[in-house]
C-alpha cells in the first residue's frame, strides 16, 4: 500500500471525494480514477463503461471497475454527455493502474455546467481529505 | 465493538515491502503485494509463492485419550482415512475434516497431523483456536486428552508451486531424506525440539521445522511450521533462496481465488453454521466406500443421517472474468427467474479460461497454442434445488447479472497430488 505521501495527486486535476479525477482536455472534460483508488483496488482486471451519447448527471454511476478485491462503482464528478471512452481498457484494464492519470483514463464528458470542474478540490485540499480518513 | 486487531510476526516486513493490509480473522494481513494479486495466483502455477499463514490456530491434543476424543469430535475417522482402501492415520500423516456441533453444524475445518499415537496437532482457521479447543475439552470427559491452544504460539508459513520443494531443499539438512516418501497429507520433522521427532527435518542453521505436504491453493507445496522466535528468520531464509527460482510473496487475494478455482471452502463462508450436507466435500466425512453410512459415530453424525435442510451447495465456473459481490448478497436465479438461493464465494482465478467448451489453465499440457487467458469467475452457490454440471444458472447483485455453469471441478491440471519427484529433479 502507498503512504499517502507517496501518492501521485498532480496538480492539473480535480479531484472528488469518490477518488476520481477530472481534467480539460479541449472541450471536454477527462474522467478516471486516482492514484489512490487504484492502489486500494490492486489489479484492475475489468473496466465497464458507458457508450458515447449517454447523458448522466453529477454522482450517478457511470460504470464499475473490476479488480481483483472487487467491483466498484464509478461516479460521475460532474454531470454532462458521454463524447468518448477509452477503448483501450478493455483489453488492457491494468492501464488504470499503471498509468491513472494518462493512458488509464476513462471518460471524456461534455459538461451540462464547465464550472464544476473548478469546484473539485485541489490535490492540497484532496490530499487534507485522505489524511483525515 | 470491535475485537482488537492482531498482528503477525511478519506485520512489519508485510508493510515494509508494500503490501496492501486488511483485517481477516481479526489479525492485519497483507491482501498482495506491490507485484499485485493476479501475478501472485499466476506464480503458483508457474513457479512459486510463500504465504503468511501464521493467523491460522494450533492446537495440540495429547494423551492416551488424544485418538478417542478426536474420533468423538472430528468428522474423519482416525481408524480408516488414509488412501483410496481407508488405511489407519498413522504418525507422520495428517487428514483434512470438520468439527461439528449436534446439530450437524460446521464449527471450524481442521487438519489433523498425527505426530505419535497420543500427540495430534489440530490446524484451525484464524481466531478459532480457542473455540475448537473449548469443544475439544467440553467433549474430553474422563479421557486423558490435554487440550492445548497454541494460538499465535507456533509460526506457520506456506511454500505453494512446482518450485516450491527445489526452494525448501536449500534450507534443509539432508533434503534427499527429507523429501523421500512425503506423499500428499504427510509430513516429518516437528517443531518441538523435545520431541524425537523434530531430528528429521533441520534447517541449514540448526532449526528443527514441521514439513507438510499441504495447502491451501490445489496446487504441490507444502506447509512449514516452526517456534516463533525462528518463524521471522524462516520467511527471509526462503525469501532469499526462493527468489532466484521465481518465487515470490503472496497475499491473501491470491489465496482466496486459488482455493476457490482448486474447489476448496473458506470456513465460515462456504461452510459453515448450516447443516454440512449436500456439499462438494463428501470427503471431509468417514464415508463407507459405497458411500452409504458412515464408518463412525461423531459429534453431528446423527444430524446429519436424520436430517435434511433442503439446501445444497455447488462450486460454479463463470463465462469471463467478471465476479458479482457475494458480500451484498448476490442471489442465485434459475432459468425461469426464479430465486433459488445465493452466492457464497465469488472470485476470479486468472489462470483459467475456455476454450471449445473446455477450461484449460495456463499450465495445462495440452492448452490451445497462444492461450492466454483472462481468467473466470467462480467459487460456490448455496441453492434450494438439486443442480447438475452443466446447468447453467445466473448470479445477480445489484450492480450485475452474469451466467455461470454449475460444474464439479473448476482448475483443470492441478499439481498438490502429483507425485513429489516430479518436482526436485533438476
Amino acid at each position: 500500500m502507498k503512504e499517502i505521501n507517496q501518492l501521485n495527486l498532480p496538480e492539473n486535476v480535480g479531484f472528488t471525494e469518490d477518488h476520481e479525477w477530472s481534467r480539460k482536455e479541449g472541450s471536454a472534460i477527462r474522467v478516471g480514477i486516482d492514484d489512490y483508488a487504484q492502489d486500494q483496488l490492486g489489479d484492475v482486471v475489468f473496466v465497464e463503461l458507458p457508450q458515447v451519447g449517454d447523458t448522466f448527471a453529477k454522482g450517478d454511476a457511470f460504470g464499475s471497475v473490476e479488480s481483483v478485491k472487487a467491483v466498484s462503482e464509478l461516479f460521475m464528478p460532474l454531470g454532462g454527455e458521454i463524447s468518448a471512452i477509452n477503448k483501450n481498457l478493455e483489453e488492457s484494464p491494468e492501464l488504470v493502474n499503471t498509468s491513472p492519470y494518462d493512458e488509464g483514463w476513462m471518460i471524456d464528458v461534455k459538461p451540462d455546467d464547465p464550472g464544476e470542474l473548478d469546484a473539485m478540490m485541489t490535490n492540497d485540499a484532496y490530499l487534507e481529505m485522505l489524511k483525515g480518513l | 465493538m470491535s475485537k482488537p486487531v492482531k498482528k503477525t510476526r511478519l506485520h512489519d516486513w508485510h508493510v515494509n515491502r508494500g503490501a496492501n493490509m486488511a483485517i481477516f480473522g481479526s489479525y492485519d494481513m497483507p491482501l498482495w503485494y506491490p507485484s499485485g494479486a493476479k501475478e501472485e495466483h499466476l506464480v503458483v502455477l508457474t513457479h512459486a509463492g510463500i504465504f503468511d499463514t501464521s493467523h491460522m490456530s494450533v492446537i495440540t491434543v495429547k494423551g492416551s485419550g488424544a485418538r478417542d476424543l478426536l474420533q468423538v469430535c472430528f468428522s474423519k475417522n482416525l481408524a480408516a482415512c488414509v488412501g483410496k482402501d481407508q488405511k489407519p492415520l498413522t504418525p507422520g500423516r495428517s487428514v483434512y475434516g470438520v468439527f461439528l456441533n449436534e446439530a450437524g453444524e460446521v464449527i471450524d475445518d481442521a487438519i489433523v497431523f498425527e505426530a505419535y499415537d497420543s500427540l495430534f496437532m489440530v490446524v484451525v482457521n484464524a481466531g478459532m483456536g480457542g473455540v475448537v479447543s473449548a469443544h475439544l475439552q467440553g467433549y474430553a470427559g474422563g479421557r486423558k486428552a490435554a487440550v492445548v491452544d497454541l494460538t499465535d504460539q507456533v509460526g506457520k508459513l506456506d511454500v505453494q508451486g512446482p518450485q516450491a520443494a527445489r526452494i525448501i531443499s536449500r534450507i534443509v539438512k539432508r533434503p534427499e531424506e527429507v523429501f523421500a516418501q512425503l506423499p500428499y497429507f504427510s509430513f516429518k520433522g516437528h517443531f518441538n525440539t523435545a520431541l524425537p521427532i523434530s531430528g528429521k527435518v533441520i534447517l541449514t542453521d540448526g532449526t528443527p521445522i514441521l514439513l507438510s505436504r499441504t495447502g491451501y491453493t490445489g496446487e504441490f507445496g507444502f506447509e512449514l511450521f516452526v517456534a516463533p522466535d525462528k518463524f521471522v528468520d524462516l520467511w527471509q531464509m526462503l525469501i532469499d533462496v526462493g527468489q532466484p527460482l521465481g518465487m515470490i510473496p503472496c497475499g491473501l487475494a491470491a489465496r482466496d481465488s486459488l482455493r476457490a478455482g482448486a474447489v476448496l471452502p473458506l470456513s465460515h463462508q462456504d461452510i459453515g453454521a448450516w447443516l454440512f450436507k449436500n456439499h462438494p466435500w463428501p470427503f471431509a466425512l468417514p464415508c463407507e466406500i459405497d458411500g452409504r453410512g458412515f464408518t463412525k459415530d461423531f459429534v453431528g453424525a446423527v444430524a446429519l443421517q436424520r436430517s435434511d435442510s433442503g439446501q445444497y451447495t455447488f462450486p460454479f465456473a463463470g463465462f469471463d472474468l467478471r465476479k458479482v459481490s457475494a458480500a451484498e448478497p448476490a442471489v442465485v436465479v434459475d432459468d425461469t427467474e426464479r430465486d433459488i438461493g445465493r452466492v457464497l464465494t465469488c472470485a476470479t482465478d486468472m489462470a483459467i479460461g475456455r476454450h471449445d467448451h473446455r477450461i484449460f489453465s495456463i499450465v495445462s499440457p495440452d492448452k490451445p497454442v497462444d492461450f492466454t487467458p483472462r481468467g473466470l469467475s467462480c467459487g460456490f452457490v448455496k441453492v434450494t434445488k438439486p443442480l447438475k454440471p452443466g446447468q447453467i444458472v445466473r448470479l445477480k447483485d445489484k450492480r450485475r447479472t452474469i451466467k455461470v455453469e454449475i460444474v464439479d471441478d473448476i482448475r483443470p491440471d492441478r499439481t498438490a497430488r502429483k507425485p513429489l519427484a516430479k518436482f526436485i529433479g533438476k
